[in-house]
């Protein structure tokens, strides 16, 4: 029935519709923004890749945190292991410390090390051995019904047990196959990588890391940073993939180099090099381009007294940031050092290197006989901006991590008691929240699972190839 | 063929302008061929699928092929940071048409340069326009208009701009759009489909949200990753290096937490866009911090603390899990070496022992260390790296890197950006090039997502001038024509 | 004899031997005195770029600097000396707690005193396959764990946090 022009119905006009519009529309942001991510009752809402299906070929943390982003997005993602002992991150632990048991039935005494951790949350876990001819086709069962995969193994092998690209694009011409390794096609192609690699090999490290004048030196990011931003840089390749297929209704193949990630965030490094020849240093806890922007040394630590030395000892440093001409001349004011605030007015002369020797130097002469706490409180009651650097303890103790769910426990349906950190909170959404279901799931936790029910094959035929360590 | 030059040289800017790119040629050392690559495919025996390989993922094809997200409009507001620019280059890369919107005075990003030295500004060829550096390298494939958000005027069009896009990238303060009133909750209901991400160092809400000082200065990074305890588990130990001199929590090299901010950013809009249009649903608000992604990717620390209370530590150069796994300097450098099992660590005892023989002694006499979980203990560390060091400190890393692969070991070098910039296979692919921008030529690193059968990544255009866009994008956007645009011009709208 | 220094000051008429090894980031570039862990000699080195420029020259009635992280015995079996033995060695503080294992520890529940599956040996549940259920039926597979932990809840040792 057409519309009566001469009606007007209160959905066709602008602005609230009802009392709770109106009062969403009023509330404060920030607690507008609380409000729409709801942390805590995010399994009520939808997940955004409903549908979506990944295997996960892969080992350690690059490949498979690529593809754990997916499964806490809501895709269904299968990990496949070699039988028995599964993949080789689960064998490692900080300090041989901490592990979680079982790992297999057939393992009483080996655990899954926490080094396992956050690479794998949320997927089905199941066993096959590629070497095994007799397999394949079973491989190619799977691969008709899911969206793509991701390994890593030296480029060639997946081709050469005909589970490649070339083979898996005619059984399923949308099938979005991912490589990621270190290096990818070129001299290198073979060569093995690690983060560490990374971090060494693309110019991160000689970027980081106290003065060499100083007495310092290169340092390595603690984190296996390049492992997880690589990671994460691949999903954004898959996705991106996926939206193509939409498009055109074809899969692709994806080569992705892990060693290259760093140069891609390397800022201003290599267009300097370029054009002036100037090979970018390391600049300590200072900023090349801010100033005053650094981290300094306080006299005391926090915790003189705790008992852990992390608290004990090292609780001692406060995040100074005062680069706009009015900030830095009350930090001036407050630290006693208004000449160096006559000597340095504008910006770029408190930039140069001299420059920033003499200002931190002076900072940190003012913070010697001052706790860590002391210092940042005297600058923010100044109205400056000023934050401790805070350990893990801290980060777990945080309001603000706690409230916005990036720091939380979770009950693993298999493990128990875990914290978990971040994984819902790597990208807040209002809708289609992402989750953490499980941490991880023993060797083959759902073999049943994908051989009866996905795959149809008789639970008698299941228990031989497991017998036979084919599965 | 080069032409000798007398030059007198007293100050750094008359060293500017002696290194261009097309004064001093890059690379230096030629670019292998595929012919020399050849063997190294062969030896594997894997030519043929190397052969596919290369001609399917070749970066030099990148153009000829499709764009991803060609159908996507991606429109982009935000100062200071790098956050919400690298996911608009994401999109850009990903062949999105993207605008980021400025003041009329410009993003304060583009007055940044290494250490305040304005010899290092870029300068536009046509226009003789400057910029720095990192605002030249972050602003991808992107559109440059200007407009003044806080005039009514300027409001007014944004929202016609919201209004046709599909992501709006939000890297401005808490609040901030929303109290103007072209935030979120404003601008859904004219464009329920958007999908609206904000970027920033800690959050929009929460007990630590991003605030700025009483004069009104921003937080950049490293905040965020200094409240979530990145720093603090970086660095060396202040056992390994006298504290005050190194041995010190250590920010990165790099605003580390902006890169996987917009990383993130990107990755949960193109999730919501497929929950959007695969599965025909509505747009949402997205919200990415510096602080959390960098939090997600602390290995296993919280879950360590919530396991046993322990507070992970700095380690330097050496990795707390996993022994050899760790660089140490050398005669010209830093040298890693990695070889963790059992059979990798007697090849470097091997491979040491030729040129000092007491490191076989050592090393592999001591009962201790026979045991793979053992050695992870902190006293083998420091005995081992010691010794390792007494014949690091002999070799340079070339030498150092040859004689251990022999061995199969894995090993690399601390490159430096200019031998990151010379080294065999980054050239061979390559992972920096010589771009010729409206900057003159410029040495760029590539995007990792450029290797693909369909649809790479692609650097079209890197840095903009200051509102270069503002006739293109208002016409083609909001039909504001180039009279009315100079008229917003000279009242400061735009 | 550098990065380490080979202590063969004269003990009872015997050679110390005992190795003092000097941590490659600490003494990369260092001048100043140490002290062997075992006897107490005190050496002058000046170390650059990792070469023993001077020394290690003995220096009796002085002061050591500082002395070694780590020293060993390469004739006795490697008996040795870690960080942080009294007068010997100094010590390694920046460590994940107060103290390490270096071994799987055993725990029952997390710091918030609620059940989690971190020992070992595990009672099998596996089912075909090693196919696993999606619950820890703590109270069928480790019944006295379950007893401890609601002696906790009841003691008020649970928390949120």
């Amino acid at each position: 029935m057409a519309k009566d022009p001469r009606v007007t119905r209160i959905e066709d006009l602008p602005g609230p519709k009802s009392q709770g519009e109106m009062e969403e529309m009023k509330m404060p942001y920030e607690e507008y923004c609380k409000g729409i991510f709801d942390v805590g009752n995010e399994h009520s809402k939808p997940t955004a890749l409903k549908g979506l299906k990944w295997l996960s070929c892969t080992m350690y943390i690059f490949t498979p945190h690529s593809v754990a982003n997916l499964a806490e997005l809501g895709a269904q993602v299968v990990k496949i292991e070699m039988p028995r002992m599964g993949d080789a991150m689960r064998h490692t632990s900080p300090f041989n410390e901490c592990y979680l048991y079982p790992l297999h039935d057939t393992r009483p005494t080996t655990g899954t090390g926490l080094g396992f951790t956050n690479a794998n949350p949320n997927k089905y876990f199941m066993t096959m051995d590629y070497h095994i001819p007799e397999m394949r086709e079973h491989f190619y069962s799977l691969v008709r019904k899911f969206d793509g995969l991701t390994e890593l193994y030296r480029p060639g092998t997946m081709d050469k047990w005909q589970l490649g690209y070339r083979q898996l694009t005619e059984i399923n011409p949308r099938f979005i196959y991912v490589w990621g390794g270190g290096f990818g096609y070129g001299p290198k192609i073979f060569g093995g990588s690690y983060d560490i690699l990374g971090q060494a090999h693309a110019g991160l490290a000689s970027i980081t890391g106290m003065h060499e004048y100083m007495g310092g030196h290169c340092t390595k990011q603690t984190n296996w940073v390049i492992d997880w931003q690589s990671g994460n840089l691949i999903t954004c390749s898959i996705l991106a993939a996926i939206h193509h297929r939409r498009k055109t209704g074809l899969g692709t193949m994806i080569e992705f180099s892990q060693v290259q990630v760093p140069t891609r965030m390397s800022g201003y490094s290599f267009p300097m090099y370029g054009k002036f020849g100037i090979v970018r240093q390391r600049w300590g806890n200072w900023d090349t381009q801010l100033s005053v922007h650094g981290i300094i040394l306080c006299g005391k630590s926090d915790f003189p007294d705790a008992d852990n030395p992390q608290d004990k000892f090292c609780a001692r440093y406060v995040m100074v940031s005062a680069f706009q001409d009015a900030d830095f001349k009350e930090l001036c004011a407050i630290t006693g050092t208004n000449n160096l605030y006559e000597k340095y007015k504008s910006h770029n002369e408190r930039c140069e290197g001299e420059a920033q020797v003499e200002i931190y130097t002076a900072l940190e002469k003012w913070a010697e006989d001052k706790t860590r706490s002391e210092v940042a409180k005297t600058l923010q009651d100044a109205g400056l901006l000023a934050e401790p650097v805070r350990n893990d303890r801290e980060a777990y103790e945080s309001p603000h991590f706690r409230e916005r769910g990036t720091v939380r426990w979770l009950d693993d349906p298999l493990f128990g008691d875990m914290l978990v950190h971040c994984g819902y909170s790597c990208g807040h959404m209002e809708k289609t929240p992402r989750r953490i279901n499980w941490h991880w799931r023993p060797v083959g936790a759902d073999n049943k699972k994908v051989y009866q029910d996905w795959l149809g094959i008789p639970q008698s035929q299941i228990q031989e190839w497991y017998d036979k360590v084919w599965i | 063929m080069a032409e000798k030059k007398d030059i007198e040289i007293n100050s750094r800017a008359d060293t500017i302008g002696l290194m261009d790119m097309d004064v001093r040629p890059y690379p230096v050392t030629p670019v292998v061929s595929y012919d020399e690559v050849k063997p190294v495919y062969e030896k594997r025996k894997a030519l043929e699928f190397c052969e596919w390989a290369e001609a399917n993922l070749k970066f030099e094809k990148r153009y000829s092929k499709d764009e991803s997200l060609s159908h996507i409009r991606v429109l982009d507001i935000g100062l200071w940071r790098l956050g919400h620019k690298f996911a608009t280059s994401l999109f850009g890369e990903a062949g999105a048409e993207c605008v980021s919107i400025e003041p009329p005075g410009g993003d304060p990003l583009r007055k940044l340069t290494p250490f305040g030295r304005e010899e290092y500004y870029l300068e536009n060829r046509d226009t003789g326009e400057k910029c720095g550096m990192e605002f030249v390298a972050e602003t991808v494939n992107t559109h440059c208009v200007t407009l003044d958000v806080e005039t009514e005027e300027g409001q007014e069009i944004f929202k016609r701009m919201a209004g046709i896009s599909d992501i709006v990238i939000d890297g401005m303060p808490p609040g901030y759009m929303d109290n103007l009133g072209i935030g979120y909750r404003q601008l859904k209901e004219a464009n329920p489909k958007m999908i609206y991400i904000w970027v920033g160092v800690n959050g929009q809400w929460g007990p630590w949200k991003d605030k700025q000082s009483k004069f009104g200065q921003w937080e950049l990074a490293p905040f965020g990753s200094c409240a979530d305890s990145w720093v603090h588990n970086t660095g060396l130990a202040q056992d390994l290096l006298p504290r005050g001199k190194g041995g010190d929590p250590t920010r990165s090299g790099v605003w580390l937490e902006d890169y996987t901010a917009g990383g993130q950013a990107f990755l949960n809009a193109a999730a919501a866009l497929y929950w959007r249009d695969e599965l025909g649903n509505s747009g949402q608000m997205i919200e990415v911090t510096g602080s959390e992604t960098l939090l997600d990717m602390l290995d296993f620390d919280i879950t360590w603390y919530g396991f046993n209370a322990s507070i992970k530590g700095r380690s330097g150069g050496w990795d707390p899990n996993l022994n050899q796994y760790a660089w140490n300097p050398c005669k010209d450098g830093y040298m890693m070496i990695g070889g963790q099992t059992d059979k990798l660590w007697y090849n470097i005892g091997f491979c040491l022992e030729r040129d000092y023989h007491q490191f076989g002694r050592l090393i592999h006499e001591d009962p201790f260390l026979k045991e793979v979980g053992a050695r992870n203990a902190l006293h083998a560390l420091i005995k081992v790296y010691s010794v390792t060091t007494r014949w690091l400190r002999d070799q340079c890393r070339v030498e150092a890197e040859a004689k251990l692969l022999e061995y199969q070991l894995a090993a690399g070098p601390v490159m430096f950006i200019d031998e990151v910039a010379e080294f065999p296979h980054f050239k061979y692919r390559p992972w920096m090039y010589v771009q010729e921008t409206d900057y003159g030529p410029l040495l760029i690193a590539s995007s990792p997502s450029s290797y693909q059968v369909q649809a790479p990544f692609r650097c079209k255009w890197m840095g903009r001038d200051l509102g270069f866009d503002n006739y293109e994008i208002y016409m083609k956007w909001c039909g504001i024509d180039q009279n009315r645009v100079n008229e917003f011009k000279q009242k400061g709208v735009m | 004899m550098c990065d380490i220094i080979w202590c063969k000051h004269k003990v009872d008429g015997k050679d110390c031997d005992t190795i003092n090894y000097l941590d490659p980031y600490y003494f990369w570039n260092w001048e100043g005195t140490i002290s062997c862990a075992e006897c107490g000699t005190v050496y002058y080195i000046y170390m650059i770029n990792g070469f023993m420029y001077k020394g290690p020259e003995e220096r009796p009635g002085e002061t050591a600097d500082i002395m070694p992280l780590y020293a060993d015995k390469p004739y006795d079996g490697y008996s040795n000396y870690r960080p942080a033995t009294e007068g010997r060695t100094r010590p390694y503080e920046c460590m994940p707690r107060s103290f390490l294992t270096g071994t799987a520890e055993m725990l029952k529940f997390s710091i918030r005193n609620r059940p989690m599956r971190g020992w070992r040996p595990q009672p099998p549940s596996a089912g075909l396959a090693g196919q696993f259920p999606f619950n820890w039926d703590i109270q069928k597979l480790s019944p006295e764990v379950w007893e401890e932990y609601q002696q906790k809840i009841a003691a008020g040792e649970v928390t949120d946090w």
